[in-house]
């Protein structure tokens, strides 16, 4: 068991002490690296990609339905449309046959158009899909601060779709010219949904539900229920005691046999009223209600394409702060090239975890690179160490007298020792 | 991975989906053509024959059509598509981990928070429209606090692209005090590049006045720099062909802009990366590890969502190895204050308590885990990184 999890950190391992015996800086280090074990940290960081590839085929597959149901309803009832007047009773004239038909023939062929313009937006949606395997396809070693920087771009427009915020999305994605690499459309989708909850309105909502119903029947979505109980409480509030009791017997009542319970507490508002005191009942009169119908929205939403349904950034901000978080992190001296340096990300890491260290990795105060077998840690007199590369060069400078920047007392280059640090 | 596998597959799912639809029309066609068939029929009968042999033709069209069972054909071809698709997912289930969230730690980020550091990092990045318009959705108006002094740097960062310091030593020269703590020689490189740039354009008099005026301040600590300039006055108007040639190379700019950049960005209080791509980078390397790690943890679901520290390391490249952090290789735990690194005196590093547990707290010599050397606990000094 262990092993497993072992697994990707020893072959990351086996990185950094191959990284060690380069000599390049640690700008270039990772190109450095051997390609080997590169390639296969980015194989790994491209199965986190699923999402990527998952919505636009369930949009596609969507299209697909929709197009293929419309075919279908049409043509059956074409088809029923013929047989009825072939088995009416009362004889048709023949120019009512004739017309009779000739409207038939129209109705295909304006479904054919339909059907013509709906094979153009699959082809579309198809082409989308394929775009986003080549651009998976298209990271390496040589473009991957250019290809890592897009998906940052995607990952921000994720995050800004999720939060509601259309114009910046849609804004990044067009100056960075990365439309087909977000979902912009199928969340313009959500949009109107969730625009018409937040004006309490539950039709677009209902009508989302039933386009989806079988899906939603499959993951046992509870929110066309939760749809109706809201509206159902609508009509308690303007006091439309007769509507709301014929509402729940035609809406609510097929639903009893899976969620009696909160049935039952719905229909209790009926006595209670809209101006009640009693605590249970009060909170379903709150509006928050309707915020809360959009969460449930939202997460039936990302559960149907295939999305997850916290948004990448914070599942990435997440793992990335604490993979990064140490105690030295939270110290005076903390570099600020370090996240954790800043107020923000150190507020969001506080619930985290702290990283764990199995090897030293030690880092040089005045070149802030590592120090490895190339470039090993020296000592000074005074317990100060430094990278050789630092103090050779200060020593160059200074007729071979090296100063600690710590302390500011100086020492000949000779009376340094090397430390072993396993 | 195999993409290629992926692609191919995909493009199948494509092809059917063509053929599905080409086929959807041809039912379409056949179904329209055979009531187009029977109205002509029905015209072409003379006007004597009468109602019975409209109701004739109807009739078999319904049979005809009924015959074609062309409901079927549109579901034959769906299928197919159907299965297709379905296939083409769970490829990608088997080749992608399919929720990367299951290592996520049910927790709140603030949303402020969040945005206050996407607002940052857009104008960080120099999108100031993009910020705003970010700013301005999210309602937070506080979070353009950076916006101001990054405009400034790419005022100057631009300015410079166009061949114009004016703006870049005017900032220098303002933070002139700041930059020398900094250790940085940004101001002289500054003013040596207009300086070539004067002498460049061939004024050997104006290039000479302007040296004594900016240049010569830094005399004293940058002596041999400024002998080189003072040297290129020789070849004023026809650098390219001296041996300073090198001062002229495009390269000085680039450069120059990046220290600027940096600088700008260390007296502001700011990382030279954004802080934002760095955890998030952060994020796409380590979360692999952490989702193989909660697939084993999986039935400690809560002792996850609890930990203080992560069971096992997330090895992140050298680029986010911001800390030195020393692991005692006896004890296998992270230094701390209470527990330091010591140096013995064959040169190896172990912490404190086990230098005191190897020596069984004697002042006896006891021999180094690593070397065959020996070592007493005196002899041992502490270690700062």
């Amino acid at each position: 068991m262990d092993m497993a999890v072992e697994s990707p950190s020893s072959l990351a391992n086996g990185d950094s002490s191959a990284v060690s015996t380069a000599t390049t800086p640690a700008a270039a280090a990772a190109a450095a690296s051997p390609p080997s074990s590169r390639m296969l940290q980015l194989a790994e960081s491209l199965k986190l990609e699923h999402q990527f590839l998952r919505v636009p085929l369930e949009h596609f597959k969507k299209t697909i339905r929709a197009h293929h149901r419309c075919a279908e309803k049409e043509v059956s009832a074409v088809l029923s449309s013929v047989a009825e007047a072939a088995d009416r009773s009362d004889a048709m004239s023949r120019e009512a046959a004739v017309n009779h038909l000739s409207s038939l023939v129209s109705r295909l062929q304006g479904l054919k158009r339909k059907l013509e313009e709906g094979s153009r937006a699959e082809n579309l949606q198809a082409q989308r899909c394929r775009a986003r395997l080549d651009h998976l396809d298209s990271i390496d070693v040589e473009n991957l601060t250019e290809w890592s920087n897009t998906r940052l771009k995607r990952i921000l427009v994720d995050y800004m779709l999720r939060m509601s915020y259309y114009d910046a999305a849609k804004k990044l994605a067009e100056t960075s010219n990365i439309q087909d690499l977000v979902d912009i459309e199928v969340f313009l989708e959500a949009k109107k949904v969730i625009d018409s909850l937040q004006n309490k309105e539950v039709g677009p909502g209902l009508a989302w539900c039933a386009e989806n119903k079988s899906r939603l029947k499959k993951s046992k979505s509870k929110l066309e229920f939760q749809l109706r109980l809201q509206e159902f409480i609508e009509l308690v509030r303007a006091d439309n005691n007769l509507r709301a009791i014929q509402y729940a017997r035609k809406y609510l009542a097929p639903w009893g046999a899976t969620y009696m319970k909160e049935l039952q507490r719905v229909m209790a508002t009926l006595a209670f009223r809209s101006n009640t005191e009693c605590p249970s009942y009060k909170v379903l009169f709150e509006p928050m209600q309707w915020d809360y119908l959009v969460e449930q929205f939202k997460q039936e939403f990302c559960r149907l394409f295939g999305m997850t349904l916290e948004p990448l950034l914070n599942i990435y901000l997440q793992a990335g702060l604490s993979a990064l978080k140490t105690p030295f992190c939270f110290e005076e001296g903390c570099t600020k090239e370090d996240p954790l340096s800043q107020e923000g990300f150190r507020k969001l890491a506080a619930p985290l975890p702290f990283s764990k260290q199995h090897h030293s990795k030690l880092v040089c105060y005045i070149t802030k690179e590592l120090m490895d077998t190339e470039n090993p840690p020296l000592v000074l007199p005074n317990g100060y160490v430094y990278s050789t590369k630092a103090l050779e060069e200060m020593a160059s400078k200074n007729d071979g007298r090296v100063t600690c920047p710590r302390t500011g007392e100086t020492f000949n280059f000779s009376e340094l020792v090397k430390a072993y640090i396993s | 991975m195999e993409l290629s596998t992926i692609k191919d597959a995909f493009d199948r799912v494509a092809k059917k989906q063509k053929l599905s639809c080409s086929k959807t029309l041809e039912v379409i066609d056949l179904v329209g053509q055979e009531i187009e068939q029977a109205m002509a029929k029905m015209q072409s009968t003379d006007n004597g024959a009468g109602c019975f042999d409209q109701k004739s033709i109807l009739l078999e069209l319904k049979t005809k059509l009924n015959e074609m069972v062309p409901m079927n054909q549109l579901e034959g071809s769906q299928r197919e598509l159907n299965v297709g698709l379905v296939k083409y997912a769970k490829i990608l289930e088997k080749y992608f981990n399919p929720d990367i969230s299951k290592a996520y730690r049910n927790i709140d980020f603030d949303i402020h928070i969040v945005n206050q550091i996407i607002a940052s990092h857009f104008y960080r990045q120099g999108l100031f429209d993009l910020g705003d318009c970010f700013v301005r959705e999210a309602n937070e108006q506080d979070a353009a606090t950076l916006k101001s002094p990054f405009l400034e740097m790419y005022g100057i960062l631009e300015a410079m692209r166009s061949r114009n310091l004016e703006p870049a030593l005017n900032w220098a020269s303002k933070q002139s005090e700041m930059l020398r703590q900094n250790g940085s020689t940004l101001q002289l490189r500054l003013h040596q590049l207009q300086f070539v740039e004067i002498l460049q354009k061939g004024s050997r008099n104006e290039a000479l006045k302007y040296a004594r005026t900016y240049l010569a301040p830094f005399a004293s600590v940058h002596k041999v720099e400024i002998q080189k300039l003072m040297a290129c006055l020789l070849w004023a108007g026809r650098l390219d062909r001296s041996p300073y040639a090198e001062f002229l190379s495009p390269s000085h700019w680039e450069r120059l802009a990046e220290e600027l950049t940096q600088q700008f960005c260390s007296l502001l209080g700011q990382s030279y990366e954004s802080p934002l791509s760095v955890a998030i980078a952060a994020g796409i390397q380590g979360l692999p590890t952490l989702l193989k790690l909660a697939t084993v943890m999986a039935a400690k679901q809560q002792e996850w969502q609890a930990m203080k520290q992560l069971p096992v390391p997330v090895d992140l490249g050298r680029e986010f190895q911001f800390h030195s952090i020393f692991v005692c290789p006896v004890l296998r735990e992270q230094g701390t204050d209470e527990n330091p690194p010591m140096l013995m005196p064959c040169g190896h590093v172990l912490s404190k308590q086990s230098i005191v547990k190897l020596s069984k707290s004697s002042t006896r010599p006891f021999k180094c885990p690593y070397c065959p050397l020996e070592a007493t606990v005196g002899q041992c000094r502490q270690l700062h990184f």
